[in-house]
């Protein structure tokens, strides 16, 4: 009979088991989130004595600012804290911060000594987490370099939190423009990327046009029209010390790129009316052709592995875009949307390249993929032109000009997203941006 | 002519004949005319037919027709109207207010005491608990098993004796006798049936057993625990029953009781921790990340924060999943903090919840 009664359990046991409709853990999967900057805190940095007292507001001021302009973070204003930070190594209050809903913390701490060098200290928090995220850092600059150290802070943090590198520890060399439309006088000058510490590199007497930065960021190569005809320049951004390139008579060079190991260049070269391209040894002065077309080909970038070089031609009839090897060759072209195409940049992460397009009377900025495919038109206006990457591939930042006699060339940045379109403080009007990779 | 037509023509002509001769002659043709309806009419001339429409004239127009006088500018129309006077009616009767009906106590049941006892019970077979409908089954003669069916019943034979067509006596040498015959070897016919026995009325129960009734259920699982019997024929029965669903004892407490989340309150779960899921701050290479994200829940549907746990991740580098994971972790833990809407009493359905976090719809495109 037992027998039997467990015959009988077997089977109900046997039937039941499919009835079962979950195995282990409950499992689920989630493909939607939200799109939303991230709220965080950044009480004034602790100060060590009374000379750091104005530093440490502004320092986390200017971290708020690096921040906040990403479009990425979301300050909680200091009005509504709960928790005040007497201290730089007393505990947090996690719960004062959960109240809030500030999900990240920043706290840190400033000390200025007799010969005016200034210490940082910072501290990052995952408040909901409850612990810290990476570990303390401190820096050592001087009072003059405040701003730069406020900077390297940020980059931290947005290593931290999103996890790539940051882009505020960077400058930016651009051609300010000032006067009337008809007769704008335009200078080279260098700034931070946030528009402050403004330099001018050269003066007003000739036009100059397209800096770019090299590698190290010590040097910039540009095009200025001071023997009359457009001449290739090296800048020494230290010194201000500057020397021509390319001087052949009869021709006109432009359109300079340093090449990633900034040992040599591409440029443009112009000839009997016609432009190709051409790459200079910058130890030797050797220029070698790379390209031979009855076209126009310019605004040449190379790659982050200096293995390809992208450009600008219009051996189709209207300007697009084409890649080809960085030693020359068979050039392939890799847009074909409507409207013209111009001004290629590579990402400093090589996976796309940001252009400018003309279509329909208006103006993108746009991204593609290396190969011309996802194409994404990123900005639209009277004029935008001239993009330029962030170190980490994340910002462009472009002219946008306006229209009318009383239009003006201003900096604009945008995230890749096409999200946070914001216009780059500066004093003057300002075109031709070209972004320098982060600053040791 | 008539000569060289054959049997077949002549008899044709004469019939052709026949007939036209029938019509013609007798009548067939003569058929009464159809009926029709006759009117009679008189033609007149146009003059008359002048004269006729003339003595009938025209209609006049009418000048004078009574008309309404329009009102005097100014003068409003009497509008007044009377108010319709409200139609009294009488109040219905109240009648006395009925008592509210007793609120019925309510009696909590009481819980039932298991009457426990220390020793195992005794399982007994049921002797007379036979099923009601189960006809008797009288006790019919059985044959012998036999692997052969043959007209009768042969008995099983002895082990040692050969099979044979015949039954057959053993013999054995006799020094006595005059005639020697040769020592022979008993032989016997094959056992046999008279009738096939299947192997249902073989091993078929003669009767069914009528289902026992339904247990008392013990008020407190701890004490069902303690009841357990330590029962051989118990313990084997839930060893069979484990077996069947594929586990130990082990697996069998770790799997979750009870029934499964319906897929609406696991949508519900998802939506909680998707509004929580923020993906802005995210670098490029973590929006191609996914990560599975292990975490235990307490009975109050919050997150046990400290069991937060990365499983997996797939798509990108270490660090963009550590961002990732950070991500997932800070929506299971902000929208958990009071507690996600989970269904208490399916408790042990998701006390452990694996989550993947898939930003595929969220990356940059």
């Amino acid at each position: 009979m037992i027998r039997l009664f467990m015959c009988l359990c077997l089977a109900v046991a046997v039937l039941a088991s499919p009835l079962r409709a979950q195995e282990g853990p409950l499992r689920i999967e989630i493909t939607e989130g939200v799109i939303a900057p991230l709220p965080y805190a950044v009480p004034s940095f602790v100060p060590g004595n009374a000379a750091a007292s104005e530093l440490s507001a502004n320092i986390a001021r200017v971290i708020a600012s690096d921040l906040n302009g990403t479009g990425l973070f979301r300050q909680i204003p200091d009005a509504a804290h709960i928790s005040r930070v007497t201290s730089f190594a007393s505990p947090v209050q996690f719960s004062d911060w959960k109240a809030i809903n500030a999900q990240a913390l920043i706290v840190g701490a400033v000390d200025v000594d007799a010969t005016g060098r200034v210490t940082v200290r910072f501290r990052l928090f995952d408040v909901f987490a409850g612990q810290e995220l990476g570990q303390g850092l401190q820096l050592v600059g001087t009072t003059d370099g405040w701003r730069r150290i406020a900077h390297k802070v940020a980059d931290q943090v947005y290593r931290r939190l999103p996890g790539e590198s940051g882009y505020f520890d960077s400058r930016v060399v651009f051609v300010s423009e000032t006067g009337p439309k008809g007769s704008r006088q335009k200078r080279l000058a260098i700034m931070d990327y946030d528009g402050a510490n403004v330099t001018y590199l050269t003066d007003a007497d000739a036009l100059v046009l397209a800096p770019r930065f090299s590698p190290l960021g010590n040097k910039v190569l540009y095009t200025s029209y001071e023997s009359g005809e457009p001449r290739i320049y090296e800048l020494e951004v230290g010194s201000a010390r500057r020397r021509p390139l390319e001087s052949q008579a009869g021709t006109m060079s432009f359109a300079p790129r340093f090449a990633p190991d900034g040992r040599s260049l591409v440029y443009s070269l112009s000839q009997s009316g016609n432009t190709d391209l051409f790459r200079m040894d910058l130890g030797t002065g050797r220029s070698d052709r790379l390209t031979s077309a009855p076209s126009i080909e310019t605004a040449p970038s190379f790659s982050p592995d200096g293995g390809q070089i992208v450009f600008e031609s219009d051996r189709s009839g209207t300007p697009q875009i084409y890649v080809m090897p960085a030693a020359g060759g068979e050039a392939r072209r890799i847009s074909f949307g409507q409207g013209r195409y111009g001004t290629p940049v590579w990402s400093p992460r090589g996976d796309r390249i940001a252009v400018t397009k003309q279509s329909k009377g208006r103006f993108h900025i746009g991204v593609m993929r290396t190969d011309g495919s996802e194409e994404r038109l990123r900005t639209a206006s009277f004029l935008d032109e001239g993009p330029t990457w962030a170190p980490n591939g994340r910002v462009i930042m472009f002219t946008r000009e306006t229209q009318g006699e009383q239009g003006s060339s201003n900096l604009y940045s945008v995230d890749i997203t096409g999200r946070n379109l914001r216009q780059v403080a500066t004093s003057t009007g300002a075109s031709d941006p070209a972004w320098s990779p982060l600053q040791e | 002519m008539w000569a060289m037509l054959d049997t077949g023509q002549k008899v044709s002509a004469v019939g052709h004949v026949g007939f036209l001769a029938v019509a013609i002659f007798g009548g067939t043709f003569n058929a009464d005319p159809l009926p029709f309806q006759v009117t009679e009419v008189t033609a007149i001339s146009a003059e008359e037919y002048a004269a006729l429409f003339e003595a009938e004239p025209s209609p006049e127009a009418v000048a004078n027709v009574d008309t309404p006088e329009p009102p005097e500018a100014g003068q409003a129309p009497d509008l007044s109207a009377t108010v319709d006077t409200d139609v009294t009616q009488a109040a219905p009767e109240q009648s006395a207010q009925s008592e509210p009906d007793a609120t019925p106590e309510v009696v909590e049941p009481a819980p039932v005491e298991a009457e426990v006892s220390d020793e195992a019970p005794v399982l007994q077979p049921p002797s007379e608990d036979v099923a009601v409908l189960v006809p008797e089954i009288a006790d019919e003669a059985r044959p012998e098993d036999a692997p052969r069916v043959a007209p009768e019943t042969i008995a099983q034979p002895e082990p040692d004796v050969l099979i044979d067509d015949v039954d057959q006596a053993a013999t054995t040498e006799d020094d006595t006798a005059e005639q020697v015959e040769e020592a022979q070897e008993e032989t016997a016919r094959e056992a046999a049936s008279e009738r096939i026995v299947t192997e249902a009325d073989d091993a078929a129960p003669a009767r069914s057993l009528r289902p026992q009734a339904r247990p008392t259920r013990p008020s407190e699982p701890a004490e069902a625990e303690e009841t357990q019997t330590a029962d051989s024929d118990n313990d084997a029965v839930e060893d069979a029953i484990a077996a069947a669903l594929g586990g130990t004892d082990e697996t069998s407490q770790a799997a979750p009781s009870g029934p499964p989340l319906t897929s609406g309150e696991k949508d519900a779960l998802r939506v909680a921790v998707q509004e929580c899921w923020n993906v802005g701050s995210l670098s490029t290479d973590a929006l191609n990340t996914t990560v599975i994200v292990a975490v235990s829940m307490l009975e109050d549907g919050r997150p046990n924060t400290g069991s937060i746990r990365m499983l997996s991740a797939s798509g990108g580098s270490g660090a963009a999943a550590s961002q990732a994971f950070e991500a997932a972790r800070r929506a299971i833990i902000r929208c958990g903090a009071n507690g996600f809407p989970l269904p208490v009493e399916k408790y042990g359905q998701w006390r452990d919840i694996e989550i993947t976090f898939n930003p595929e719809n969220m990356r940059i495109r």
